[in-house]
C-alpha cells in the first residue's frame, strides 16, 4: 500500500461535499436503519456512507457502480472485501492484511489487534553474546506479561453553529381586501409591511390639524420612550416629526392694536451720520442703571418702534425684527 | 410617506421638504405604500370624528393582519362575529388570524363555521399539517386547484416539510408564466438557503432586492446568506442597514432581527434576548441550547430541549448532541442510546447524509458505538472543513489511536489548543499511549510528571508501566513500576518491575541504552526487598565490574 493509492481513497469524500450543483443535492438513500439488528445496520450504513460519500465521484469512476447499485436496489447489508478489492474497503476492514506494512500513509487505520509495530520481541536479543547466567536472567523479561490497559474514549459532540431565522414562506392564508380588489400581496411584492410606517401619534396630530378637529383624538394616546438615553434615534425621530408638524402650521400672527411700521421699513439703513456715530459709541448695554421697562423704551426708541401704552405689542415687533435679522441670509453671511 | 422617520443618512434635505408639503393621503395611498400603521391611524381617526368608511371594521382587520398585529386583528374579527348580521366569510378571516397566533384548535373551529372557499381549504390544509394529520392533509390537498394561491400554498407546505426541491419546482413553473411575480424569487431564494446553496440564494434574491431594496424579509435573508457565506460581521452589517432604514414605529420582524443579531454576534446577549422569544421564533430555543452547550452548561441545555419533539434535522442533531454530552457526563446509557439513535436518523436521512452536519452525526453515532473504522470514514470525508477545530481533532485523534494509527493520532492530539481538553484524562492517557507506541516513552513520562497526584495520575502510571513494557521501553516501564510500588505498597508490582529492570539490562547489552542507566536500576531493585533482588544484583554487579561501570 503506497501513498498514491491512499490519496485516491480520500478524494471522493472531500469532493462530494464541494459540489455545489443544486441538481445534485440528494444522494441515493436507503431508509433509516432503525429496524435492523445492530451488526446488520452497521454494515448497511457503512455501505451507504461510502456510497453516498462517493456519489459524485461515481460519475467518473465506473468501478464504484456495482456497490451503489446493490445498495440502492436490494439494500444489501454486506459488502464483502473479496467482492470489492478497492481502496476504501481496506480502510474499513480492520483485519485486512495487506496494510500491515504501510508506514507513512495517511489513512492507515487498521490493525488494532495483534502486536503493535515496534513491540518488544525477545527474539531480537536471542543472539546477544552473554553468559548463561545472564541468559537465565533474561527469562524474567518474558515471565511478566504486560497488562492491556483499556483506555476510555470520550466523544466531544460537535456543537452546531448558531442558527439564524429566515421565517416561513407565504402560505397564502391571508385576509383579502374588503372591497374585493386584488392586492397582489405575496405575488408582485412580499406580503410584509413597508419599513417606513407612519408614527400613529404624529399622524393623528396631522390629521386633526388638517381637519381642524382639535382636542378629542390627539389626547387619546400619550406615547413615551422607555429609555431615551439608549434610544436617541427614537427621540430624535419624534422631535423631528413634531417640529415638522409645527413648521407646517402658519406662523402665529398678531393683530396690533395701533398702526405699527412694517418690518421692512424698520430694517432700512440708518442715516449715514448715525452709522458713523455708532462706529465710535457703544449702544446702551442691558446693565444700564434703569428698570427693564425703561430700558425697553430706550431700545424701542433707538429702533424706531413706537410704544403705545402697554409695551407688549412693541416688544413683539422688536423681537420679530430681531428674528428677521437673525434669519436673514444677507446678515448672517456678513458676520 | 412617512412622518416619523428620523434623519436618514442621505438626502435628508429633500426628505424634509417633502415632509413639509405632505398632504394627508387617503387610505388607498397608505395601502399602496404598505404603510398599514398609517392606514390604521387614518381609519381610526375617521371613525373618531364620525366620518366612516364603508366596511371600516373589515379594513381595520385587513390592515392589522397585514401589519402582523394579529392580536388586534383577532379582536376586530371576534367582535364582528358577535354581530348577528356578520358576513359568514369573516369566520375564515378570524381562522387565519388564529392560525398565525398559533391557536390551531381555535383556528380549526372558526374555519369550520366559514362557508367553503379556496381560502378555507388552504387553511384547513395547513392546519392538517400542523396537526400532523396525514389523512386530512391528503384530502385538502386534493381540493387544491391549479391557481396561484393554491399552488403557492402547497409550495409553502413543501418548504415546511423540508421538501425544498418540490417547492422550487412549483415556483419556477409559476414564474415561467408570470414573470412579474417577483415575490416568488424570494421564496425560491429561501428554498436555496435551506438547501445550503447560499450563493445561488443570493443571486435569486438580488432580483427582488433590485426592485424592492428595503424589503425586510429579503434583507434578513441576505444577512443570513452572508452569515453562512462569510461571517457574523458581514451579516450584522446587512441587518444594521435594515435597522437604519426602518422607521421607529416599524414593529414587523423586530423580534426576528433581535434574534438574528444574537446569532450573528456569536451568542452575545443570548440570555437577555432569547428566553422571551422561545415560543415566538422556533430557532430561539435551539440557539439558547447551543449557547448553553458552548458555556459547558449541559444540564441547562438539557432542561431546555428535553421536552422538544424534534421535527427538523437541526432539532434532531441538537437533541443528539445534548444527550451525548449529558450521557457521558453522568454516565447514563439511556441518554447515550437516544443520542446515538438521533445521530443515526439524521446522518442516514436523504436530506442530511451529504451535509457536513450529517456526516458529523454519523461519525458521532459510530463513535458512541465504538466502531472507529466507521467513525474515520465519516470524519475523513469532512476533515478539510475542520482544520483547526479542537473538538473535531479530539474525536479524530481518538479514532485514529483506537485503530492503532498512533503516529497520526499523536500529530492530531498535539494540534489541540483547548486547555480544558488538554487537561482531560482521556486526552492525556491517549496521548501517552501514542507517545509510547511511537517509542517516545520519555514524553509519556513527562506527561505523568506534570500531573498532580490523583487517581488519574495513578492510572497513567499503570498505562506507562505496561505499555512501555509491551513496547520494550523498559527504562520508563521500570520507573513507572517503581513509582507504583511506592504509591501502592499493598499491591504486587514486583514481577513487572523485575522484568523491566532486567529489560533495561538487556537493552544495555544490546547497546540500545547507555551503560550508566544501570546506576539507576540497582537502587530501584534494592528498594523492593524481594528475595530475588540479591541474585539479580549479583549478576548485574559482575557484569558492571567486567565492563567498568561503577555501581553502588
Amino acid at each position: 500500500m503506497e501513498r498514491g493509492s491512499t490519496l485516491l481513497k480520500n478524494q471522493p469524500y472531500d469532493e462530494s461535499l464541494e459540489v455545489n450543483d443544486p441538481e445534485d443535492v440528494t444522494s441515493v438513500y436507503s431508509p433509516a436503519p432503525s429496524g435492523h439488528t445492530q451488526s446488520e445496520s452497521r454494515r448497511s450504513r457503512r455501505g451507504r456512507g461510502l456510497m453516498s460519500a462517493n456519489s459524485n465521484a461515481d460519475q467518473s469512476e465506473d468501478d464504484h457502480k456495482p456497490l451503489k447499485g446493490g445498495e440502492a436496489a436490494g439494500r444489501e447489508p454486506r459488502v464483502s472485501p473479496q467482492q470489492e478489492e478497492e481502496e476504501e474497503e481496506e480502510e474499513e476492514e480492520e483485519s485486512d492484511e495487506e496494510e500491515d506494512d504501510s508506514e507513512d500513509d495517511e489513512d492507515d487505520d487498521d490493525d488494532a489487534s495483534g502486536a503493535p509495530e515496534g513491540a518488544y520481541d525477545p527474539a531480537d536479543y536471542a543472539n546477544l553474546p552473554v553468559s548463561s547466567d545472564i541468559k537465565e536472567l533474561f527469562k524474567y523479561i518474558t515471565r511478566y506479561t504486560p497488562q492491556t490497559v483499556e483506555l476510555e474514549h470520550s466523544l466531544k459532540p460537535f456543537i452546531p453553529d448558531f442558527i439564524p431565522a429566515v421565517g416561513d414562506i407565504d402560505a397564502f392564508l391571508k385576509v383579502p381586501r374588503p372591497d374585493g380588489k386584488e392586492d397582489s400581496l405575496g405575488l408582485l411584492v412580499l406580503d410584509e409591511p413597508s419599513v417606513k410606517q407612519s408614527e400613529p401619534t404624529v399622524l393623528s396630530l396631522w390629521l386633526s390639524e388638517e381637519s381642524k378637529q382639535h382636542g378629542a383624538p390627539e389626547m387619546k394616546k400619550v406615547t413615551s420612550v422607555a429609555s431615551p438615553q439608549s434610544n436617541p434615534r427614537l427621540v430624535d425621530g419624534w422631535v423631528d416629526s413634531i417640529s415638522a408638524l409645527h413648521r407646517s402650521k402658519p406662523p402665529a400672527s398678531v393683530q396690533y392694536g395701533r398702526a405699527m411700521p412694517d418690518i421692512d421699513s424698520l430694517m432700512q439703513e440708518w442715516p449715514a451720520e448715525l452709522e458713523e456715530l455708532l462706529g465710535r459709541l457703544t449702544l446702551p448695554p442691558a446693565r444700564l442703571q434703569c428698570g427693564a421697562a425703561q430700558y425697553a423704551d430706550i431700545i424701542c426708541g433707538l429702533l424706531d418702534i413706537p410704544v403705545h401704552g402697554s409695551r407688549i405689542q412693541s416688544l413683539h415687533l422688536l423681537f420679530s425684527l430681531y428674528l428677521e435679522f437673525r434669519d436673514s441670509q444677507h446678515f448672517t453671511r456678513r458676520t | 410617506m412617512n412622518l416619523s422617520r428620523s434623519k436618514p443618512a442621505l438626502g435628508s434635505v429633500s426628505e424634509k421638504k417633502k415632509k413639509n408639503q405632505t398632504k394627508i393621503s387617503r387610505l388607498e395611498e397608505y395601502l399602496q405604500q404598505r404603510d398599514y400603521l398609517g392606514a390604521l391611524t387614518l381609519l381610526e381617526f375617521q371613525r373618531s370624528i364620525g366620518e366612516v368608511e364603508e366596511h371600516a371594521d373589515l379594513w381595520i382587520g385587513y390592515c392589522a393582519f397585514h401589519l402582523g398585529d394579529y392580536k388586534k386583528a383577532m379582536e376586530v374579527y371576534k367582535s364582528l362575529t358577535m354581530n348577528p348580521d356578520c358576513p359568514a366569510e369573516v369566520w375564515v378571516y378570524l381562522a387565519c388570524v388564529l392560525f398565525f397566533l398559533g391557536l390551531y384548535k381555535e383556528a380549526e373551529e372558526a374555519a369550520s363555521k366559514a362557508p367553503m372557499s379556496p381560502l378555507q381549504n388552504r387553511l384547513l390544509f395547513h392546519l392538517a399539517h400542523k396537526f400532523n394529520d396525514e389523512k386530512k392533509l391528503m384530502n385538502f390537498h386534493q381540493n387544491l386547484e391549479d391557481v396561484f394561491e393554491d399552488q403557492l400554498s402547497l409550495a409553502s407546505i413543501h418548504y415546511m416539510r423540508s421538501h425544498y426541491q418540490e417547492a422550487i419546482d412549483i415556483y419556477k413553473r409559476l414564474l415561467l408564466h408570470e414573470r412579474d411575480f417577483l415575490a416568488l424569487k424570494v421564496y425560491v431564494a429561501l428554498c436555496y438557503y435551506k438547501l445550503d446553496y447560499y450563493d445561488v440564494s443570493q443571486e435569486v434574491l438580488a432580483v427582488y432586492l433590485q426592485r424592492v431594496p428595503d424589503s425586510t424579509i429579503a434583507l434578513n435573508l441576505k444577512a443570513c446568506n452572508h452569515f453562512r457565506l462569510y461571517n457574523g460581521k458581514a451579516a450584522e452589517a446587512e441587518l444594521k442597514n435594515l435597522i437604519d432604514i426602518s422607521s421607529c414605529s416599524f414593529e414587523f420582524a423586530k423580534e426576528l432581527i433581535r434574534h438574528n443579531l444574537v446569532v450573528f454576534r456569536g451568542g452575545e446577549g443570548a440570555l437577555q434576548v432569547l428566553p422571551p422569544l422561545i415560543d415566538v421564533i422556533p430557532e430561539a430555543r435551539l440557539n439558547l441550547v447551543i449557547y448553553y452547550l458552548r458555556q459547558d452548561d449541559v444540564q441547562e441545555a438539557y432542561n431546555l430541549i428535553q421536552d422538544l419533539v424534534p421535527t427538523t434535522p437541526q432539532e434532531y442533531i441538537l437533541k443528539g448532541v445534548v444527550n451525548a454530552a449529558l450521557g457521558q457526563d453522568i454516565g447514563s446509557r439511556d441518554h447515550l442510546k437516544v443520542a446515538q439513535q438521533f445521530f443515526q436518523l439524521v446522518g442516514g436521512s436523504a436530506s442530511e447524509c451529504d451535509t457536513i452536519p450529517g456526516r458529523q452525526c454519523m461519525a458521532a453515532c459510530f463513535f458512541l458505538l465504538r466502531k472507529f473504522d466507521d467513525v474515520l470514514i465519516y470524519l475523513n470525508s469532512v476533515k478539510s472543513y475542520f482544520a483547526n477545530d479542537d473538538t473535531f481533532n479530539f474525536n479524530y485523534a481518538q479514532a485514529k489511536a483506537a485503530l492503532g494509527n498512533y503516529k497520526q493520532a499523536e500529530e492530531i492530539f498535539l494540534l489541540i489548543q483547548n486547555e480544558k481538553i488538554k487537561n482531560d484524562y482521556v486526552y492525556l492517557s491517549w496521548l501517552a499511549r501514542c507517545y509510547i507506541m511511537n517509542q517516545k516513552g520519555q514524553l509519556a513520562w513527562e506527561l505523568y510528571l506534570k500531573m498532580g497526584t490523583s487517581s488519574d495520575s495513578f492510572s497513567l502510571l499503570q498505562l506507562i508501566a505496561n505499555d512501555c513494557y509491551k513496547m520494550g521501553q523498559f527504562y520508563y516501564a521500570a520507573k513507572a513500576f517503581d513509582a507504583l510500588e511506592k504509591l501502592d505498597p499493598g499491591s504486587n508490582y514486583w514481577e513487572g518491575k523485575k522484568g523491566a529492570c532486567v529489560g533495561v539490562f538487556q537493552l544495555i547489552l544490546a547497546n540500545k541504552e547507555p551503560k550508566e542507566t544501570l546506576k539507576e536500576v540497582v537502587p530501584m531493585l534494592r528498594h523492593s526487598g524481594n528475595s530475588q533482588v540479591e541474585y539479580i544484583i549479583r549478576i548485574l554487579r559482575k557484569w558492571a565490574k567486567d565492563n567498568r561501570v561503577h555501581i553502588i
